[in-house]
């Protein structure tokens, strides 16, 4: 039986080999295409960022010429990111960064510890708190927001930061995935630590924190997009230029007549450099955990 | 406190150390899960309910000196009445209908692509990303720019290729196309996301299933066809659900781009009910058309998982 199988396998691998050989360049090309669709946009925005002439940007566009800056210049730049006045999009930047900061960092300490005492603890009613943040997901954002905006604007909340961070620091789809990823994690861990005398608050910060990593990345790189990305939550919210996220402030420049793509370029830009090293910076975890959970979530 | 663990003979005995740590261990574990509870509870939950009570009254958005009344389902009927509303039902079902080939299609043929052994594919992996961290406000600035009328570079690039015989199209301000141009952003933007989840369907199909069939005769076609797609149910379903429900939340470009226009072509659920609730300051029926807007995003969380049930997983 296996004397007859492996020859046959061998002849079978040769002729796929050879097949594959042009097989892998019909992939390699395939992927090359969509490489171009998807990042030449995003060229074609750094490269327009860079030019002065904002005239000069729109005659570029549809010939090569959107590729290619002869004289590079960051004036653009310089007119876009003051921190007051009129183009202040460096202070929108701020602002952006600031509640990004807050809403990520009071997000992954909120939701760890509430997936940690649904993955490990002794609490009465943790299936059942667990069961209910999960059926809490299907809720959309949009679906709250009309009834939220009367209860922030009844405490005087509106125009302020705390707004924009507070209501998105807990949220049922990150508790699941620190439950998730917890709850994977072996019982000895816990049983020695907790033999030693370690308490459980202890234990989450000493033994569990540290081991995830890669949840605290894909939690971090999704609730920063999220939160970066915000846009309809703030436009109810804020009114003045005080806490105006980036992403509002660039909108504004399709409510004029005539739009200024070079500084609408620029802000762009500088928008975009903030998530993109987060994404970077994380990538490596959050691809291989993200991978996992999705699915199952 | 002993209910926790009555195998160990100990219990017995339980010594009043051994309670006050029980009893110690209790109090950190509600205050762990306290915060998310509160917030959840606060920002979610309380919201939640009060937009069923909202949707019943005449709440206007600026309190007036008349008080809010409670007004059954007329803003229900109000809504149902409305072409307004079955208009921009009916546009982001057409957006959903649009979306679901072009965005799953191409983040599923990616995914297929770089599952194979290519050189740098972790670099495209990352690459095809890009467009997924892109705020929505970005992507509406470039393609703004994109679909220009009428010199932009894809009515250049398509008057290049038929010669000059196709005239330049409006991209998005002709009623015909405006949903169209919707599609191909939002697509480009948010496709990453199923990529990603269709890489990790594949990852999650045994090797030796492929081999398997490989002994049994299967050419790469069959192999696809018996092998993959059956073990990759689950992720279709999540896919194209998870999708289904992101079209019907359709906003952010719409609002910046078209403003539901033109002649209400790309008119949203969502977009109608911030223009109710903040410029026709109509929060009781805004909050109306969001209980409606749930109620769409349930009935397809439930169909999905009577799905993924009948698949079996």
């Amino acid at each position: 039986m296996s004397d007859l199988a492996i020859p046959t396998l061998q002849t079978e691998a040769r002729r796929e080999r050879s097949a594959i050989g042009s097989l892998r360049l019909v992939q390699t090309a395939c992927i090359l295409v969509i490489a171009l669709v998807i990042v030449s946009p995003l060229f074609m925005l750094l490269i327009a960022s860079l030019k002065d002439d904002r005239f000069q940007i729109l005659a570029d566009m549809g010939s090569f010429r959107a590729f290619w800056v002869s004289n590079p210049r960051l004036s653009n730049f310089a007119e876009v990111s003051n921190l007051s006045g009129e183009l202040a999009f460096g202070r929108y930047l701020l602002n952006s960064l600031f509640i990004l900061g807050c809403t990520v960092g009071a997000g992954l300490i909120v939701n760890s510890m509430a997936g940690f005492v649904l993955a490990w603890g002794t609490l009465r009613g943790r299936a059942l708190v667990l069961s209910l943040v999960i059926a809490l997901y299907v809720i959309p954002q949009e679906s709250i927001i009309m009834p939220l905006v009367i209860m922030v604007s009844r405490a005087g909340m509106t125009d302020t930061f705390a707004v924009q961070i507070v209501p998105w620091v807990a949220s049922p789809l990150y508790i699941f995935l620190f439950y998730q990823f917890f709850a994977q994690l072996p019982k000895e861990l816990f049983e020695a630590a907790e033999m030693d005398g370690a308490s459980v608050f202890r234990i989450y910060r000493s033994i569990f924190l540290p081991l995830s990593l890669p949840a605290l990345a894909t939690v971090s790189i999704l609730m920063g997009i999220e939160s970066w990305n915000q846009y309809l939550w703030p436009i109810l919210v804020t009114q003045t230029d005080y806490a105006r996220p980036i992403a509002v402030a660039i909108a504004t420049f399709f409510g004029q007549d005539s739009i200024y793509w070079d500084r609408a370029m620029a802000a762009s830009v500088l928008m975009m450099i903030p998530i993109l090293a987060l994404y970077l910076a994380f990538q490596r975890w959050f691809v291989s955990s993200f991978v996992g959970s999705a699915v199952k979530g | 406190m002993t209910l926790q663990q009555p195998a160990l003979p100990a219990t017995a005995v339980a010594t009043r150390p051994a309670r006050r740590r029980d009893r110690a261990r209790l109090f950190q574990e509600i205050g762990m899960l306290a915060p998310a509870v509160a917030l959840l509870t606060i920002f979610l939950v309380v919201p939640f309910l009060l937009s069923f009570w909202t949707a019943m009254t005449n709440q206007p958005l600026v309190p007036r000196p008349t008080p809010v009344r409670f007004i059954g389902l007329t803003n229900f009927l109000r809504i149902f009445k409305d072409d307004l509303f079955w208009t921009s039902l009916w546009n982001v079902s057409r957006f959903t209908f649009w979306i679901l080939p072009v965005q799953c299609g191409l983040a599923f043929a990616t995914a297929l692509l770089l599952h194979q052994k290519l050189p740098l594919r972790n670099f495209f992996r990352g690459l095809f990303f890009l467009p997924a961290i892109t705020s929505m406000v970005v992507v509406c600035v470039i393609w703004g720019t994109l679909l220009q009328y009428p010199t932009g570079p894809f009515n250049q690039v398509i008057g290049f290729l038929s010669g000059g015989r196709i005239q330049p199209i409006d991209w998005l301000g002709d009623p015909n196309w405006a949903m169209f141009s919707i599609v191909l952003l939002s697509a480009w933007q948010a496709y990453g996301f199923q990529m990603i989840v269709y890489l990790a369907g594949l990852q999650g199909i045994p090797d030796e299933l492929y081999d398997a069939a490989r002994i049994d005769g299967a050419n790469a076609f069959q192999r696809f066809w018996h092998v993959t797609m059956p073990g990759l149910r689950p992720t279709h379903v999540f896919v194209l659900v998870i999708t289904t429900i992101q079209a019907f939340k359709l906003y952010t470009q719409v609002a910046i781009l078209t403003q539901g226009g033109p002649r209400s072509s790309t008119e949203t659920v969502v977009h109608y009910m911030v223009r109710a609730g903040f410029e026709e300051q109509k929060l009781g029926y805004a909050s109306a058309v969001s209980v409606i807007l749930f109620l769409i995003v349930l009935v397809i969380a439930l169909l999905q998982r009577q799905l993924l049930r009948r698949f079996d997983v």
